[in-house]
């Protein structure tokens, strides 16, 4: 890692980096939107499922249409930007095979966020309108007052689910130091993680409640702090500040996934000559 | 004598080589078992390097190389040993080291593949801070002295490989490192690519005084290139010293090459003793034979035995065939 200055100035590198990159991209721009189009649509059968599934029941667990859009709204936003911030560091074991990790690590830079930029893409940015789309229906029609509270503490959560599911996806990475065979085992996390979220966390069983709160705190992201946003109960009786602990949460799980990050570049072992 | 500018103390590193296991279930069993053999890469290897100098390190493949040198550019951290690179322990003061070492791995590359070679430029400048003028300064020399400008504002992707290594060389000198490590710099050019590169790091190395260490194949990079070789074989040192110490160490051995009028039956045949048939094409038989034990003229009449001779010649030992028996010695000694 290293210290604030360091990091800060590895990230406006980066950020740099990622836009010249992007415009290289622009350059092609037809297939650039269709790209974008094209996730947009594939993602769209999702929505077939779940409008299919209020066909047939009334309510899910006690929440209503609208409400399970707001919560698959959030949940597709923060993971889609999630995504789109670790899709370098999701081509790290791409990077390690090839033995292009090397060069990483002979620069005066982080090797995560060199990661980071390593593949700059934007595709997931139809995930994201679509996500957002939902979001703005949801919000538009649950019947709940928006308070500027409400729509503060909104932000505080997409940054936090965003940094936990690009930390998912950094547990891809680390793992692949050792082994790129298991890493299908965490897309389980990662994409699971993110279906999961979409729904009422208490119509789960109790295994994979506990799994999706106390090990991934995805539930912390989307359910709990939508029971506030929403004025629901809590059916799952956790203290009243549950609501809030999202981005402890996201801090706490970021933090023990760089010391991974840390231990991994330690046992590196590069490849070929 | 000054402080070395790079040195290794008793550097040794050891790989576990895991047994593969197939799918999902194997994987994971991977990562808590700790089946497997324990191989070193590289053994108890002391050198120190002065400033200034360039150091050709060589070994044959598998032999621990680039592993030396991935420890010595912070890449891997070694399992025992010291190494201090222009004061730092590589892999603990990566980003101070970085901006003091330049890195060229000839089969890979720096850049960018999808920017043009003087955006990836651009992008090396912020990373390294390399202040405007000195960058400007940096890039028409180099652009000068490598001739980059028709290929300056091509995609890598399209670059050859020449023009790639280029390239490369002129991104890992933008920040006027006081150390180069070349890995296989030469690799896959042709003729006047290798010649041109050399020429360039001799020339570099005599104006800068930068620092070079370079492993390569190529011991004709080693003959324009370096006084002092290392030589490097299971993981151990074989050799340290002089290039031409080396020569003289195997000079005893010679070569007569012996054109004879037919082509003579040697297969069956018992060769004078202090001589050996290194190889025969048709009419042409090359004979190995000691110094000391012959001299070329005795072997000359011994051979004429054999048929009529119409030409020989005598050759020294080429740095190739030397490096040969040093590595059959080695191989011998660990036997």
């Amino acid at each position: 890692m290293g210290n604030i200055a360091d990091i800060r100035s590895d990230i406006g590198i980066a950020l740099r980096i990622a836009a010249l990159r992007l415009r290289g991209q622009m350059q092609y721009r037809s297939s650039f939107l269709m790209q974008i189009f094209g996730n947009f649509i594939v993602n769209f059968a999702e929505i077939i499922v779940l409008w299919s599934l209020f066909q047939n029941f009334e309510d899910l667990g006690g929440w209503t249409l609208e409400e399970v859009i707001f919560l698959h709204g959030l949940s597709m936003v923060m993971f889609s930007l999630g995504d789109t911030v670790a899709n370098g560091v999701q081509t790290v074991p791409e990077l390690i095979r090839d033995g292009n990790f090397d060069r990483t690590l002979v620069r005066p830079m982080s090797s995560y966020i060199q990661a980071m930029v390593n593949e700059v893409s934007l595709r997931h940015f139809g995930l994201l309108g679509q996500g957002l789309l939902l979001l703005g229906i949801g919000m538009a029609t649950v019947s709940t007052e928006w308070t500027v509270a409400k729509l503060l503490y909104m932000t505080v959560v997409i940054v936090s689910g965003l940094a936990l599911f690009a930390a998912l996806f950094t547990i891809e990475a680390i793992l692949s130091f050792w082994t790129v065979n298991s890493i299908e085992a965490v897309n389980a996390f990662t994409y699971g993680g993110s279906d999961l979220g979409q729904y009422p966390l208490h119509i789960f069983r109790q295994g994979m409640r506990f799994l999706f709160l106390w090990v991934i705190p995805v539930g912390f992201m989307t359910y709990y702090p939508s029971l506030y946003f929403l004025d629901k109960p809590d059916p799952l009786g956790l203290p009243a500040f549950a609501p809030f602990v999202a981005p402890v949460a996201a801090v706490i799980f970021c933090f023990v996934v760089g010391k991974g990050w840390t231990f991994a570049i330690r046992h590196y072992r590069s490849t070929g000559s | 004598m000054t402080e070395p500018i790079i040195s290794a103390r008793g550097l040794t590193k050891t790989f576990w080589r895991r047994s593969q296991r197939k799918g999902m279930l194997g994987a994971m069993r991977g990562l808590v078992d700790r089946g497997g053999t324990e191989v070193t890469a590289v053994d108890d290897v002391s050198f120190d390097i002065p400033a200034g100098e360039i150091v050709g390190y060589i070994g044959p493949n598998g032999a621990g190389k680039s592993t030396t040198i991935k420890m010595l550019t912070g890449i891997l951290v070694p399992s025992s040993g010291e190494v201090s690179v222009a004061g730092h322990t590589p892999w603990e003061e990566r980003r101070q080291l970085a901006q003091k070492i330049g890195v060229v791995f000839g089969q890979r590359t720096q850049l960018w593949w999808d920017l043009p070679l003087s955006e990836s430029l651009e992008l090396l400048r912020f990373m390294y801070k390399v202040p405007e003028r000195r960058f400007k300064h940096n890039l028409a020399e180099a652009t000068d002295l490598l001739d980059l400008a028709p290929f300056l504002e091509t995609p890598v992707r399209q670059l050859s490989l020449g023009q790639r290594m280029r390239g490369d060389l002129a991104a890992a000198l933008l920040h006027e490192p006081p150390i180069l490590y070349l890995d296989e710099p030469t690799i896959g050019l042709d003729l006047v690519a290798k010649t041109r590169i050399r020429e360039f790091l001799a020339e570099l190395n005599r104006s800068s005084g930068v620092t070079i260490l370079l492993t390569t194949h190529d011991l004709a990079d080693i003959e324009r290139l370096c006084k002092r070789i290392v030589v490097i074989d299971h993981g151990r040192i074989v050799h340290d010293g002089e290039l031409e110490r080396l020569k003289a160490r195997f000079s005893s051995k010679r070569q007569l090459t012996l054109d004879f009028d037919v082509v003579p039956d040697l297969a069956s045949a018992v060769l004078p003793t202090g001589t050996a048939l290194f190889d025969q094409e048709g009419p042409r038989v090359r004979i190995a034979f000691d110094r000391h034990e012959r001299s070329a003229p005795e072997v000359l009449s011994l051979m004429g035995r054999f048929g009529t001779i119409r030409d020989m010649s005598i050759d020294e030992p080429a740095i190739e065939d030397v490096i040969q028996e040093l590595y059959a010695e080695s191989a011998r000694a660990t036997a």
